[in-house]
């Protein structure tokens, strides 16, 4: 098997949720390719296709997630040589995610952040419950770029506005890119409690993340 | 049927799991082996299902689905499981009829039958975000529909100036003002004995659910309080509490779910089993009298997306045919109130949900995101739909369907927003302003041309 015929199965595989081949090829070409290529070139793909099919909804959220734990897997065995190599994954930004304080649903977030893996994002989440002042305090300690604040109820979205005022006292709104979303959410709300953006949807969710981002850095959106 | 205080011992003995595992390792993969074992699929030739034997296997995927899956507890990250057995015998003894409201405007909810010529139960209402000083009146306007069987009541997520905060003591007090303003709407419209039944949509904790449910308060056990689950197939403590709570107080509790199309249940014929599956699931653990379904396109936030609808007539003939349990189903249009897509999309998703057994709730305009974004006007528009159409066979609906999903369909993406009810509706006179009343006049002129039914009849 060449490089190229392994970067292809290797893409497949990851588009599959085969974890076992994926592993298997890895293990076969480890040793002879520089690890930053392995990911790039060989799962990154994958995981870029899959999302792009669930977009255009040919796949869901089952198939997303199945394609995402082998791209984990496979990173496992990837990660140990690309230390000793040096090099790093470039990723478009990191997001700090969360359901807000006294809501427990999870889905919305766990599906946005699945696809914001997809295109490369690192995502740090926080899971449910989570009170403003974690919100911040984590976001201070990974640097991130995005704050995402997920909320499913009409009662407890106003907990999204305390991160914002939160981040107001701190000094801090203008460091980050506030992006809040969830069931009741609409614009109107976003605007109303001074949020970046806010999206119906996971594709939506992530063009905005890109935009803002792209924006906030100087780029081409 | 296994008894409420069994049930709840297993939420402590049952399995115990991460929440991660749950849904990926046990819900994916039984409901993948489901659908492949009973052979459910989706050939997008029709958008109201008419196979009855696809019907019955969808509901034999969910009884071996949920007997393999069950319900998962987030607080004690254990899951109460069911033998089959045990979900078929719940589903015998689960209740075939649910009575609410009081002297003349006691009714009955009961199950139907696919291409039913029984009247479908029509309900109205909106439990969604409402400004406080149109609450009250919205409620009188919703119990003023004579036609109209037991309502909803509005959410307040204000006081005043002062927003409501889920746990916080303003939750507390906003659900109490609800139910005060629901009972007293009843009260203004001359049906005092009305029914409501999704107490209460301003309580999101079981705390607020029984502390506005208290008698004083204006609540009735011949009310309805629906409980809802996470996604999918979970639920927590407060839940479980206000089941505890009304149980014990003999009073109606209503199973609802809103499963996503896209999310965990994956396309179409996994959305029409997890709906089946959210029925056995509320019969058995939240001691459901009647059930409430409204599932959701992930991308387009809305139900009158075809795959949603067909999923949604698909598990409505499943649950009809081989449950008979009270249910009624709530969809969401992607567009606004007072646009002629609504109307549209409304007409869509009310002729599939007569026609596959269900009884009928208003569709929700602006995927049920805008404050004071529904008015009377979609109530009234159901009730006569629902008498008007009633008795329409699948086959005939999929003809109907066929004429009215074009209009909509690729305009859901980018659906108009529509208007507010203050804009488009007199509250103080209860009616619509001239020119909503304008464009309700040609949406029913189109009816009659295109359909032959007047709804101005009904």
């Amino acid at each position: 098997m060449n490089t190229q015929e392994a970067f292809i199965k290797m893409s497949d595989a990851v588009q599959e949720g085969d974890s076992d081949t994926l592993i298997g090829i890895i293990e076969k070409v480890i040793g002879e390719v520089d690890p930053l290529i392995l990911i790039q070139k060989g799962m990154m793909p994958g995981l870029k296709k899959i999302g792009e099919l669930f977009e255009s909804g040919e796949v869901f959220l089952p198939e997303m997630l199945m394609a995402t734990e082998a791209f984990q897997d496979g990173m496992k065995i990837i990660e140990p040589k690309l230390r000793e190599s040096g090099k790093k994954v470039e990723s478009p930004g990191t997001v700090v995610f969360g359901t807000v304080f006294s809501d427990i649903h999870e889905i919305g977030k766990n599906i946005v952040i699945t696809l914001m893996g997809t295109y490369g994002f690192k995502v740090i989440d926080l899971g449910a419950n989570v009170s403003p002042t974690k919100f911040v305090d984590e976001s201070e300690k990974v640097n991130a770029d995005i704050i995402a604040i997920s909320a499913l109820m009409t009662t407890t979205m106003t907990y999204q506005k305390d991160v914002i005022d939160y981040l107001k006292e701190r000094g801090l709104r203008d460091k980050y890119i506030v992006l809040v979303g969830g069931g009741p959410v609409n614009e109107e709300w976003a605007e109303q409690i001074g949020a970046d953006g806010t999206s119906d949807s996971a594709a939506g969710a992530v063009k905005i993340a890109q935009k803002l981002i792209a924006d906030k850095k100087g780029g081409v959106s | 049927m296994v008894n409420f205080i069994d049930v709840i011992d297993r939420a402590t003995t049952g399995p115990m799991m991460t929440q991660k595992d749950f849904d990926v390792k046990v819900v994916i993969p039984a409901l993948r082996r489901a659908l492949k074992k009973y052979n459910i699929k989706y050939d997008r030739k029709e958008f109201v299902n008419t196979d009855d034997a696809l019907a019955d296997r969808i509901f034999e995927a969910a009884v071996d689905f949920y007997s393999e899956v069950g319900t998962y507890i987030l607080d004690t990250e254990r899951i109460i499981k069911f033998t089959k057995g045990e979900i078929l015998e719940a589903v015998e003894d689960a209740p075939k009829q649910a009575y609410f409201g009081e002297g003349p405007d006691r009714c009955v909810m009961k199950g139907r039958m696919p291409d039913d010529s029984e009247l479908p139960y029509c309900h109205v209402g909106s439990g969604t975000n409402t400004s406080e000083e149109n609450a009250l009146r919205l409620v009188e306007s919703y119990a003023r529909i004579p036609k109209a069987k037991t309502i909803s009541i509005p959410i307040i997520n204000t006081l005043g100036h002062i927003r409501t905060a889920a746990g916080a003591p303003t939750e507390i007090l906003a659900a109490i003002r609800a139910m005060q303003y629901g009972r007293e709407g009843c009260r203004r419209a001359g049906r005092p004995g009305l029914g409501i039944i999704d107490h209460v949509s301003s309580a999101s904790t079981g705390v607020s659910t029984i502390a506005s449910s208290a008698p004083q308060f204006g609540a009735r056990p011949s009310d309805g309080w629906l409980i809802a689950p996470f996604a999918e197939l979970k639920t927590d403590y407060s839940s479980l509490n206000q089941t505890a709570y009304l149980t014990a107080w003999g009073a109606n509790i209503g199973q609802e779910a809103g499963p996503l199309l896209g999310g965990y249940a994956g396309g179409p014929e996994g959305l029409a089993v997890m709906n089946t599956a959210y029925s056995l699931h509320g019969i058995l653990v939240m001691r459901a009298t009647y059930h409430l379904i409204y599932p959701i396109h992930m991308t387009y936030v809305c139900s009158s997306q075809p795959d949603v609808i067909w999923a949604t007539s698909a598990s409505t003939q499943a649950i009809a045919g081989n449950m008979r349990v009270p249910y009624y189903t709530l969809m969401y249009a992607a567009a606004g109130a007072a646009t002629k897509m609504y109307f549209d999309e409304a007409l869509a998703c009310l002729i599939m949900l007569i026609a596959s057994g269900s009884g009928i709730e208003d569709v929700h305009p602006g995927k049920a995101k805008i404050t004071d974004g529904c008015t009377p006007v979609d109530m009234e528009f159901t009730c006569q739909v629902g008498h008007a159409f009633r008795g329409v066979t699948r086959k005939e609906a999929n003809k109907l369907l066929e004429k009215i999903c074009p209009k909509y369909v690729d305009k859901l993406a980018d659906a108009p927003l529509g208007e507010k009810v203050n804009q488009c509706y007199d509250l103080d006179y209860f009616k619509p302003k001239p020119h909503f009343q304008k464009l309700y006049d040609e949406v029913i002129r189109e009816i009659k041309g295109e359909y032959g039914i007047d709804l101005y009849k009904y």
